[in-house]
């Protein structure tokens, strides 16, 4: 069927998803601005003004990747995903270490985690990977297996960093994926049991901190002035905003420093908001991203062919697995780990690999199937 | 081409796989769960989380009252509260690093002012180690009451030290100095109490507390109640902001019945005592209103100062004080018990004549002495004083006269007239620290001694010996109640408690514990007027021209250890009352070492007369007198 072109991209975009898109963004640069306000008279960090350059950034990035039909981007996916593996591999020998962990790439302010970007490199990959594949072929395990090694050999990379939560992102995306392009549900419930399997080891190779961490978020009494800090000091933040919060900029946890600077305006902003604006603000974050990656999921039920449906089902996964990550740590339903909150939290590789996530959305919708 | 598919707002109802129902599900389910998550912690505990939020970043800090006033009769202050100008250092202000030690930090800004100020730093590192990490927020007091000159200093150097002030304190002050030390007591600083207030504040800061005197007895009234500040503190300890603040509120104001001239009068009379040579004075002197009850004065000697008690006050001074074995906190006209020797004379007079066993016309014929059972008995005057009656008996304190009619009368008509004037039981005083004192009587006697009564113990009760034990501040009641005609009074120094604003809170009414009816009253009193005013008078010295002057002597001896040794010394007492017509001062004089009662206590008696009712005393002008 050929591609007929009848109206501009823009009027062929969804706008409700690009104006959550903004609102998430704007309430980013808002409570970022909050988490770093120390009182008055008080000199104020510049790291809400960098986010903002940040997302004029990823706007720009936005509307490229709107513009280039995404089949032909993940033409290239082998070189995309060829650059993330080559990046993870340099970021290990010259990166910047922080806090003895080498993840950024970069000088100075201008540093990009490559395993953000190779998040999307592995969407992409396995995307145009599972979409090249007959019928029969999606049934065989072999196509479970490929795209195992496709996540692998990145995801071990960004173990070595160490980088747990980036690393564990591709997991979901890998499995949401290869159930979206039909893997027999027989031969994902091996792979998740092989993994179960590998538990064990994880444990073994994970570090102190790690394993505090796991032990807090069974236990969070557990040491609440060590490794139960953020987290006791999260759920005081959180709890303590009640129904209607304490109001902007009078988050007593985030501006005394209870809930650590070094925290709250990237892991922990949702425990910033969710103190300062409450039940009703936190909610309605909730609300913004439950619209965005309904959103998501309409596009992929309306992509033109399975290649777009699989990247839609990709990105919605990442986004997902982040967003309930995230917020589950702040209350305790999950262990804390550095995932970010797409969208919200402070940082510039996420922000830019959100956007461009966002950006291939709007693409498949734009050339959706009635179009 | 199959028909587009209906829209709907985030899904595209119909056509959608099913593995992609399931994933949307399995978002969905993800939301709901963030979202009831969210809601219990939230809503359902936030109550909860809050309190953890406010135990862990609200400190309470206990804001002690200023002490209330202590005031005389006529409104003079004799206890109030004066600044005292303190340097103080608020650790948590200091700037220091992880790697920075506090005490180094707090040290060397210390030693800059210290320097200037040219004062030492009497803080041990563990006094900022303490503080630092028990009681960061507040401030560490460096120097106490800094001088103007050295205040002066400080201001030059303040604006380099931020976290360092200078703040006023009230501290408490007497500003007459030791006057009436032992009546107002002293206050120091109050332990923490182990009541739930010690937890309320999670900073306690003490009040002064009463220790002694009126100062303890009305501690509660002087103290007011304790303010407090709220502040918000940040996970280091530091403070970071107020939230909450009430005021302390002033400690009530106690109006004496002391007179502060009075006071002074009969300080300076004790100080002025005509001692033995070698002796020291250990005095005390009562002065009652006869009318009320009312406490004019009360003094005991040897004193202190009571500005001494103050915090900070250097403590080997304090330590001198309370090592001296003199005791001079202590106050002898309450807390101490004495033989009352001949100046109990009138109650055995009265007890004889009530009684009926003996007659005011009774006579006795005094040798120097009286053989009962196989003991001899001497009078005071070894030459005897000859034919005696109950007038002579009294005028010239004659010992014979009291060991025959004493033991007349018995024992126990003694003992009752006795504890009718209020002897052997505490008086009822108001300010504290009162000793019973004790009344022999047979049974008494068998239940400590295991022995029985003998005449001779009655002989000896009667001139206020045997075991008989009085304070001085009784003495003064039954002095009063003699002066009074038998009223025996409830003796009484709060007169009011008011609040600083002027609220009155309670007033004292005089209290009459017992009416002692005899018709021999006027006999008593006559007998004690001819005692000061009669040329043959033991109590001559006491006169004051112009004052119708009564009392009695006494003169009680007693064994005391001395380095291991034991010396028999006299206890000397006067008790007397003025004017004789009507009676407004009754006074109690003891000293612990004296001559006698007619040497050494009258003068005294009579100068503090002298100075109440403004005339000379007129002791330059006696000659030799009759001693006892």
């Amino acid at each position: 069927m050929p591609t007929s072109r009848p109206a501009p991209f823009f009027q062929r975009m969804d706008w409700l998803l690009f104006a959550v898109m903004l609102a998430l963004a704007v309430t980013s640069v808002c409570f970022i601005y909050s988490a770093s306000y120390r009182g008055p008279g008080q000199p104020m960090p510049a790291f809400y003004r960098q986010q903002m350059i940040w997302f004029g950034a990823g706007l720009a990035v936005y509307v490229a990747v709107m513009a280039v039909d995404y089949r032909r981007i993940c033409q290239w996916a082998t070189v995309w995903y060829v650059l993330a593996v080559l990046s993870l591999v340099l970021v290990l020998i010259i990166g910047v270490q922080v806090y003895g962990a080498r993840r950024w790439l970069g000088w100075g302010r201008l540093g990009i985690q490559p395993a953000e970007l190779a998040k999307l490199a592995v969407i992409v990959t396995l995307a145009y990977y599972l979409f090249h594949r007959t019928p029969e072929q999606r049934q065989d395990w072999k196509t479970v297996l490929a795209p195992m090694i496709v996540t692998g050999v990145p995801l071990l990379l960004i173990l070595v960093e160490p980088d747990l939560g980036s690393a564990l992102t591709l997991v979901p995306i890998l499995f949401a994926m290869l159930f979206m392009a039909g893997a027999r549900v027989k031969h994902l419930l091996l792979a998740v049991l092989l993994g179960l399997c590998l538990t064990p080891v994880a444990w073994w190779q994970m570090k102190t901190y790690q394993r505090q961490r796991l032990a807090v978020f069974l236990n969070p009494n557990r040491d609440p002035l060590g490794a139960g800090w953020n987290l006791n000091q999260s759920l005081i933040a959180v709890g303590s905003g009640g129904v209607t919060g304490k109001g902007f900029l009078q988050g007593t946890q985030n501006s005394l420093g209870y809930l650590p600077r070094t925290v709250a305006p990237n892991d922990f902003l949702f425990s910033v908001i969710a103190e300062e604006k409450g039940f009703v603000g936190a909610a309605c974050v909730v609300g913004l991203y439950a619209v965005l990656l309904g959103r998501g999921l309409r596009i992929a039920a309306n992509a033109r062919d399975r290649l777009g449906m699989l990247l839609a089902t990709g990105i919605v996964a990442m986004l997902f697995f982040h967003v309930f990550v995230n917020i589950g740590m702040t209350i305790g339903l999950m262990p804390v780990t550095g995932v970010p909150l797409p969208l919200l939290s402070y940082g510039g590789s996420f922000a830019l690999v959100s956007m461009t996530a966002l950006g291939l959305l709007q693409n498949i919708w734009i050339h959706r199937r009635n179009y | 081409m199959e028909v587009a598919p209906r829209m709907s707002f985030l899904m595209t109802t119909g056509d959608i796989p099913f593995r992609l129902r399931v994933f949307s599900g399995i978002v969905a389910a993800g939301f709901l769960l963030l979202l009831l998550a969210l809601f219990r912690t939230q809503v359902i505990n936030a109550e909860m989380y809050g309190t953890r939020e406010q135990a862990q970043s609200l400190r309470r800090i206990r804001l002690p009252s200023a002490r209330g006033d202590i005031l005389d009769r006529h409104g003079v202050l004799l206890a109030n509260n004066r600044p005292s100008y303190d340097v103080v250092i608020y650790l948590d202000q200091l700037r220091i690093s992880k790697r920075q030690d506090i005490y180094r930090v707090a040290s060397s800004n210390l030693a800059v002012l210290a320097e200037a100020m040219k004062l030492p730093v009497t803080l041990a590192e563990r006094d900022i180690r303490t503080h630092y990490h028990k009681r960061r927020p507040l401030p560490l007091t460096v120097w106490r009451d800094l001088p103007p000159p050295t205040q002066a200093l400080f201001a030059e150097r303040a604006a380099q030290l931020p976290a360092i002030e200078l703040i006023a304190t009230p501290i408490r002050q007497y500003p007459n100095g030791a006057l009436a030390a032992h009546l107002l007591g002293f206050a120091g600083q109050a332990e923490q109490p182990d009541d739930e207030e010690g937890d309320e504040f999670y900073y306690y800061q003490a009040d002064t507390a009463g220790k002694q005197g009126i100062e303890k007895t009305c501690d509660e009234a002087l103290r007011g109640a304790p303010g407090g500040r709220t502040i918000r503190v940040n996970p280091s300890g530091r403070s970071v902001g107020e939230v909450g603040y009430k005021p302390a509120e002033r400690g009530d104001r106690v109006t004496l019945t002391i007179d502060a001239n009075i006071q002074r009068i009969v300080e300076n009379a004790l100080d002025h005592a005509p001692l033995p040579g070698g002796a020291e004075l250990r005095a005390a002197a009562v002065v009652l209103d006869p009318r009320t009850g009312e406490v004019l004065a009360m003094a005991s000697r040897p004193t202190f100062d009571p500005n001494l008690f103050t915090p900070g006050a250097p403590a080997a001074e304090v330590g001198l004080v309370l090592r001296n074995p003199a005791s001079p906190l202590l106050n002898r006209a309450t807390g101490a018990r004495y033989a009352p020797g001949s100046t109990f004379k009138p109650v055995t007079l009265l007890a004889a004549l009530d009684s009926g066993a003996v007659r005011a016309g009774d006579t006795s014929v005094c040798k120097g002495s009286l053989q009962i059972g196989n003991r001899s008995f001497g009078c005071w005057n070894r030459h005897g004083h000859g034919r005696v009656d109950a007038a002579t008996a009294i005028r010239w304190s004659c010992d014979v006269w009291f060991y025959e009619k004493g033991m007349a009368t018995k024992v126990d008509a003694i003992a009752r007239t006795a504890k009718d004037f209020g002897l052997g039981q505490p008086s009822g005083y108001d300010g504290g620290g009162e000793l019973a004192g004790l009344v022999p009587t047979p049974a008494w006697k068998q239940a400590h001694y295991g022995e029985r009564w003998w005449d001779a113990d009655t002989a000896q009760l009667s001139i206020g010996q045997s075991f008989l034990l009085t304070t001085p501040l009784q003495m003064a009641c039954l002095c009063a109640a003699l002066a009074n005609g038998g009223k025996v009074w409830k003796p009484f120094v709060i007169r009011r408690i008011a609040t600083a604003e002027g609220v009155i809170v309670s007033e004292t009414k005089p209290e009459l514990r017992r009416r002692i009816s005899s018709p021999h009253f006027e006999f008593a009193r006559q007998t004690m007027l001819a005692t000061v005013q009669a040329t043959d008078g033991t109590g001559q010295r006491a006169a004051v021209p112009g004052v119708s002057v009564a009392g009695k002597t006494g003169t009680a001896e007693a064994d005391i250890r001395v380095d291991g040794a034991v010396r028999r010394i006299k206890r000397v007492w006067f008790i007397g009352f003025a004017p004789y017509e009507a009676p407004r001062v009754a006074v109690a004089v003891l000293l612990e070492q004296g001559d006698s009662g007619g040497h050494t206590a009258a003068p005294v008696v009579g100068q503090i007369f002298a100075g109440i009712f403004g005339k000379p005393t007129a002791r330059a002008e006696r000659g030799g007198v009759h001693a006892d």
